[in-house]
């Protein structure tokens, strides 16, 4: 039966209204046009949505230009807020000027760090400040707000706001943030926020008995994620103290508890309401100008709505870590591994964000989906004056991936075993046990790889 | 200020706005056009893509006034009250909307495409579709939609049907 006649038979049982019913305004209003058919899964049956090609419910009005994201809505009297970004790496801020944005008409306000009630914020350590205030760890930090009545006078506002900086020495590399002299992106903290350590075996009297002994250095760089749609958000602060956000965030009650935090407010007072998201990857898991847009409406009495340029993209929203992946690996003659150490640095950026989760995952994931009995991972997050680094699409899983396999490539290469051959011999198969000890179960690496290799004619397409 | 008229979507529309407003701004914010989308304002991501005079125009780089006395489409101009366009009835059955956000623009850069080019090859529609940057859907899904929205448009030509 297709969708459709599913969709008539339903509505062949539904009783036609009588009497008085029929004068009543249907709950749900028919719809004029775009009607959309979907399949009604029967109860107790298995979901039809198996084995079938399904298409999107909202897929309809994207198409038809009638998704309403964030930046598409608008309330009465909505103000336009922008905020000034540092373009320093490390600062101390000495003054902060805002005289020039509150005369010039159409401003409505103006917000500094100063003013927020707990201005630091983030997933595990609350190490990130909603506006920059008395020091400035990264080059995108915003430092002042303004909210007008159009775009254009927000832009042209934040020209007039003045900020006085002391230089201060930044650090950039995260090998050079690693070492004791280097500069503290967050005195007195040191670089190193977290660390975690895998250890398993004898290590090195393992190496020492290898035949060879492999080394190799891998690094990968940092990746915005680039969703269309911006950040963007409307925060409403009405008169009896109670504030809504509508905001493209995939974590809206992650971002309700940061909004409180920041705002001092009790959670019950906060609405947060997560509209139609416009691409997210990771990018959109955190608060970014909520509190600030909040703190504008109380100051103003009215909505206001933020949009992140695409620069903002880049230079003040969370990235992919960079991280810099050290290998040695010990074989024997026929390419099984006997021993492995790793160690990663991941770069950080000025603030925590989704590092702590990023670290264990690349830690745990870096040896390879391979049997090693003696293993040594050792990872740390340091912190350096750069765009912050957060979650993205597999938690530093990736990198580590990059790492591993470019590693079997070059021990392969050197053995002169074949690629496939060499994984084969060392991938896990049932009941294999991970770095960290869990017995792992319906493990098809090898099957996979062969199925692959058929598929793809390995073998054949060989020089 | 700048009065401008244009014809949007085959409807006579007059504004009067700062001489600074782009087109993207105009249909966005004084006609509530809400479809045509703002993805970096620099005409790179093609997320502002408008039919201008027959032409794929990115919105956000010609101003307003420059628009007075043409002709635009906008993504609210393809669908009738009970039809949808084969192109969004195409990008919807290959789920080539997953996000959408920059739907609105590759359906209207493909059918400029379609306008001029009937029966397009693979490699005509990534060109026509070259300045309109996605990053969930992927591109092969869209071609396919293209494929497949070219195959249905031709016979309802071919059916004399408009």
């Amino acid at each position: 039966m297709s969708g459709k006649q599913k969709v008539q038979e339903r509505e062949k049982t539904i009783a036609p209204p009588v009497g008085v019913e029929m004068l009543r305004v249907p709950a749900v209003v028919r719809p004029a046009a775009y009607p959309i058919e979907t399949l009604v899964p029967e109860a107790r049956q298995q979901t039809p949505a198996v084995g079938q090609r399904a298409s999107r419910v909202d897929g309809r009005l994207h198409g038809l230009g009638q998704t309403r994201y964030i930046d598409d809505l608008a309330f009465p009297g909505m103000l336009h807020a922008r905020i000034k970004r540092a373009g320093i790496a490390a600062a101390r801020i000495v003054r902060i000027d805002t005289h020039g944005a509150e005369a010039m008409p159409g401003v409505m306000a103006v917000l500094t760090g100063a003013e927020i009630p707990v201005n630091s914020f983030g997933p595990s350590l609350q190490d990130q400040p909603v506006l920059a205030h008395e020091r400035v760890f990264h080059a995108g930090d915003g430092v002042a707000a303004v909210a007008a009545v159009t775009e254009q006078i927000a832009v042209e506002a934040l020209e007039k706001i003045v900020v006085e900086y002391e230089p201060l020495p930044a650090v950039f590399d995260p090998l050079e943030a690693l070492k004791e002299d280097s500069p503290k992106v967050h005195p007195p903290h040191g670089n190193v926020y977290t660390t975690k350590v895998i250890a398993k075996g004898d290590v090195e009297a393992a190496l020492a008995a290898s035949h060879r002994v492999f080394e190799g250095r891998f690094r990968t760089q940092m990746v915005e994620h680039v969703s269309l749609e911006p950040h963007a958000a409307i925060a409403d602060w009405d008169a009896n103290g109670r504030v809504t956000i509508w905001s493209t965030l995939g974590r809206i009650t992650l971002a309700r508890g940061d909004v409180a935090r920041t705002l001092k407010l009790a959670m019950n007072r906060i609405r947060m309401v997560g509209t139609i998201v416009g691409g997210n990857f990771g990018g959109k898991n955190e608060i970014t100008q909520e509190p600030v847009l909040a703190l504008l409406s109380r100051k103003t009495g009215r909505p206001v709505k933020g949009v992140y340029t695409r620069g903002e993209e880049f230079t003040s929203t969370t990235t992919r870590h960079p991280i810099i992946m050290d290998y040695k690996t010990g074989v024997t003659r026929e390419g099984k591994i006997l021993a492995r150490k790793v160690r990663l640095v991941l770069d950080g950026g000025a603030y925590c964000s989704w590092s702590e989760t990023t670290l264990g995952k690349a830690a745990i994931l870096s040896p390879g989906p391979y049997n090693i009995e003696n293993l040594r991972v050792e990872a740390y997050v340091v912190y350096t004056n750069k765009t912050m680094t957060g979650a993205m699409r597999g938690f530093g899983a990736p990198q580590v991936c990059f790492a591993y396999e470019s590693h079997m490539d070059d021990i392969a290469a050197a053995l002169k075993i074949d690629p496939l051959e060499i994984r084969l011999l060392n991938a896990f198969g049932e009941g294999s046990v991970s770095p960290t000890g869990q017995v792992l179960q319906s493990v098809v690496v090898k099957e996979s790889l062969l199925q692959a290799a058929e598929r793809f004619g390995w073998r054949e397409g060989r020089p | 200020m700048t009065h401008v008229a244009l014809r949007v979507n085959g409807e006579m529309r007059e504004a009067t706005v700062p001489p600074e407003t782009t087109l993207l701004q105009l249909l966005r914010v004084h006609l509530n056009l809400t479809g045509t989308k703002l993805g970096c304002d620099v005409g790179d991501c093609g997320a502002c893509t408008v039919i201008v005079d027959g032409m794929a125009v990115n919105a956000c780089l010609m101003l307003a006034g420059q628009a007075d006395g043409r002709e635009v489409v906008t993504i609210e101009g393809l669908a009738t009250r009970d039809r949808l366009h084969p192109l969004q009835k195409a990008f919807e059955d290959h789920a080539a909307l997953q996000c959408g956000f920059c739907g609105p623009g590759a359906i209207l850069a493909a059918k400029v495409l379609l306008d001029e080019n009937p029966d397009p090859s693979v490699a005509e529609i990534r060109d026509a579709l070259a300045g309109n940057l996605c990053r969930c859907t992927g591109y092969t899904k869209m071609i396919d939609a293209v494929r497949e929205a070219a195959r249905e448009l031709r016979e309802q030509g071919g059916k004399g049907a408009a």
